[in-house]
């Protein structure tokens, strides 16, 4: 009897994800964040896209770093549901190469489950793998801000055509923004999108129009792939 | 048996030299000399090196501490055989066999103390070795921890009044009560073990629960079942049988997972959690491993596996091994119903919690304890104030308490507290640079705006300029929101007014005019 077969654990692909908010559920497949897999988050909102993307696993449990990402706001991540006792902000050497920084994101997954970071500008393929491998092998969420390089991401979240709600000509204040989230990929076989707030009136994110919208049009008569109904049941069911 | 400072005998320190094994920033262990200098266990990495600045920090390594207590296992085997190790450094044995033979209680513990000192190389570091005997494990490992100079031993059936001077701390030390209710018991006004177990039994059920039951009884000097006792295995028991021998710690580590995912999953289906574990380890020449390993709480599966580990990796550094495993197996050999009494119920520190406080203290090791931060709550009534970041190293990632109080204190804290009248309302921005980036706002005709002291502004914006960027429409504004912070202080006094400002790219930004000059000090990003 072969040995790996024998002690492989038999999980589910449920499993073997971490949960997000439940707005953010249409863009993924299976609505989850698959473990061992890099995330990319770019476009206007892409600090607040990533952070909303781990805020789930975090209430679950999991811990978040922060890798190079000073500036990351700690009242808004809260305010998007990440427990603050569960963040931890790491900022690589100021000589940086990304040689340096891949180490550091090593050592990282090592200890949490979920890592919000920058690709450096100049990533070679190499370590760009070598970090891909790390992740897979910790079974860890990598989501990037920013252009992702060279790291093969399976996930791509693009955030566009923002509308911010509240301010007038010098009234108000600031209730929220409208955002249209597309998400393809690899796992994605048609880009998903949805329009969000990002952040709500409340700071948290929240689904505007419930309806999925494949970007492709349907032929008259092309029955639903299962993807689309499950899509579909999950969001008539909240 | 204990040893409280088992993990500075097994990482070979000498009596003299000052050491402390710390896990999470808290001592967990010390040398005689640390312990002179007054490092005592529990106390912070700060406290403990202002106490004394050489010692030798050394970072809590279950595996090698369980390598260690090997040696000393196979030495108390020999007194008898039916004998669980609750955790490296203590283990628990049914004693009435072995004293009828050895002559005694007290021959046996001095038999006991002697074989251990001599087999655990402990002269050298002068630890002390605590021997115990009394009815019932928790009563014995408090004797164990009071007799680390020479043995006690409490007689048979006066258990309870050995007990019953004691504080409620015990509870919480060696009982796994949580220590959160043992807290509770002391604000309650019940300081003393005898003062808990003078109350009745269902007056705590109602109280507190299975927990509260539990304390009681460990109180009053019962425990649940005898050490070693002769409790049927339930029939369910979790075996992996390899056909090709396995070599590695490895791959038997990854099958002890899988096996203890599987027995954990079927006792709790049925609602029940294992107290006592045996693990088996037989390899192809027929050498056989196997201990009973303890844990009051109940054991998880992470639990579990860790056992696994600590005993296969010892047996397999012993040199008895002569040949792959070909069979593990995992027996719940006691198992209890599952009241609940789960380390999570109270919030303790979860494996995943564990494992990110482990990578911290090596990621401050690599880059430094200044670019490894966590945040804490400061107050204020700009983004950039009210929270800060402090370095990681030098808060306790896993308690509770500190957490809260780090990120919201209570409202009998200094200064830092309130409501903040005056702050901007939700959502906040989710850019927030250390610094602010100058910028301009100017109005149609490109004129700067200026806000009177009365906070009128000189004309509407049209243009923001950030840094050296090229200027962007402004599509939305509101504002300003005077501010005029710590004028009681001339040093802190700062007078400044707030615009939020929504450009045509679709950012929207925190803008912030002092003294006439414009800042951005946070995007909406």
């Amino acid at each position: 009897m072969d040995l790996a077969a024998a002690v492989a654990p038999t999980t589910l692909a449920r499993q073997r994800t971490l949960p997000v908010p439940d707005p953010l559920i249409p863009l993924l497949p299976d609505g989850a964040l698959p473990r061992g897999r890099a995330v990319a988050c770019g476009g206007v909102a892409s600090t607040s896209l990533s952070i909303a993307l781990a805020a789930g696993a975090t209430v679950a449990g999991a811990w978040l770093a922060v890798v190079d990402v000073p500036w990351l706001g700690v009242e808004a991540a809260g305010e998007l549901g990440v427990p603050l006792e569960r963040l931890v902000r790491v900022d690589p050497p100021a000589e940086r190469g990304d040689a340096a920084w891949a180490d550091l994101v090593a050592a990282v997954l090592d200890g949490f489950e979920v890592v919000i970071t920058r690709v450096p500008r100049r990533l070679g393929a190499g370590v760009a793998r070598r970090v891909q491998a790390r992740v897979q092998a910790r079974e860890a969420v990598l989501i990037t801000v920013g252009d992702p390089g060279p790291l093969a991401t399976d996930i791509r979240m693009v955030a566009s055509t923002p509308v911010w709600e509240g301010v007038e000509h010098g009234w108000g204040h600031l209730r929220g923004r409208r955002v249209a989230v597309t998400s393809s990929g690899r796992r994605i076989p048609r880009p998903r999108r949805v329009e969000l707030w990002l952040p709500g009136p409340d700071g948290a994110v929240a689904t505007v129009d419930p309806v999925v919208h494949p970007i492709k049009q349907q032929h008259a008569g092309d029955p639903l792939t299962s993807d689309q109904q499950r899509i579909a049941i999950a969001t008539a069911a909240g | 048996m204990w040893c409280p400072d088992w993990p500075i005998v097994a990482a070979g320190i000498r009596a003299e030299v000052p050491a402390m094994v710390l896990h999470a920033n808290r001592v967990v262990a010390r040398s005689p000399a640390a312990a002179d200098a007054g490092v005592a266990v529990g106390q912070r990495r700060r406290t403990a090196q202002q106490a004394c600045p050489d010692a030798e920090l050394l970072v809590h390594d279950h595996d090698r501490d369980a390598r260690a207590f090997e040696r000393v296992v196979r030495a108390v085997g020999r007194f008898a055989p039916r004998l669980e190790v609750v955790e490296p450094g203590w283990l628990c044995l049914g004693a009435r066999g072995p004293s009828r033979y050895f002559g005694g209680d007290d021959a046996l513990a001095r038999q006991l103390l002697d074989a251990v000192t001599a087999a655990g190389d402990v002269a050298a570091s002068r630890a002390g070795i605590g021997v115990g005997i009394a009815d019932g494990r928790f009563a014995s490992a408090v004797a164990a921890w009071r007799g680390v100079r020479s043995p006690l031993v409490v007689a048979p059936g006066t258990s309870p009044a050995f007990l019953a001077p004691l504080p409620v701390a015990w509870l919480g030390r060696v009982g796994g009560v949580d220590p959160e209710l043992v807290g509770l018991f002391a604000r309650l006004g019940l300081a003393r073990l005898g003062e808990l177990a003078g109350l009745s039994d269902g007056e705590l059920l109602a109280r507190f629960g299975p927990p509260g039951r539990h304390a009681h009884r460990l109180a009053r000097g019962d425990d649940e079942r005898p050490p070693g006792g002769a409790e049927p295995p339930p029939e369910r028991c979790s075996q992996q049988v390899f056909d090709d021998p396995v070599g590695q710690l490895d791959p038997l580590v990854f099958t002890a997972k899988h096996l203890a995912d599987q027995l954990v999953a079927a006792l709790s289906a049925e609602g029940r959690v294992c107290t006592r574990l045996v693990v088996i380890a037989e390899t192809d020449h027929g050498e056989r491993s196997e201990r009973a390993w303890y844990r009051a709480a109940g054991m998880s599966a992470p639990a579990m596996v860790e056992r696994v580990r600590w005993q296969l990796d010892s047996w397999m550094a012993s040199g008895d091994v002569s040949a792959g495993v070909v069979l593990v197996r995992l027996v719940p050999d006691e198992v209890r119903g599952d009241d609940g009494d789960q380390l999570r119920l109270w919030g303790g520190p979860s494996a995943a919690d564990e494992r990110a406080a482990r990578a911290v203290a090596r990621l401050s090791g690599m880059v430094g304890d200044r670019a490894v931060l966590v945040p804490t709550w400061r107050g204020g009534r700009l983004p950039a104030d009210r929270y800060g970041w402090v370095p990681a190293s030098t808060t306790d990632l896993t308690d509770a308490d500190d957490t809260a109080q780090r990120l919201r204190p209570r409202l009998d804290g200094a200064g830092a507290v309130g409501p903040w009248p005056g702050a901007l309302p939700a959502p906040s921005p989710a850019v927030v640079p250390a610094t602010g980036q100058p910028a301009e706002l100017a109005d149609a005709d490109g004129q700067p705006v200026r806000v009177s002291g009365r906070g009128e502004l000189s004309a509407a914006p049209a243009t923001l300029t950030i840094a050296e960027r090229p200027p962007q429409a402004v599509t939305g504004w509101a504002g300003p929101w005077p501010l005029d912070e710590g004028w009681w202080e001339p040093r802190r006094h700062r007078r400044l007014a707030r615009f939020q400002v929504v450009t045509a790219d679709g950012a929207a930004h925190l803008v912030l005019v002092e003294h006439g000059t414009w800042w951005v000090v946070a995007s909406y990003g």
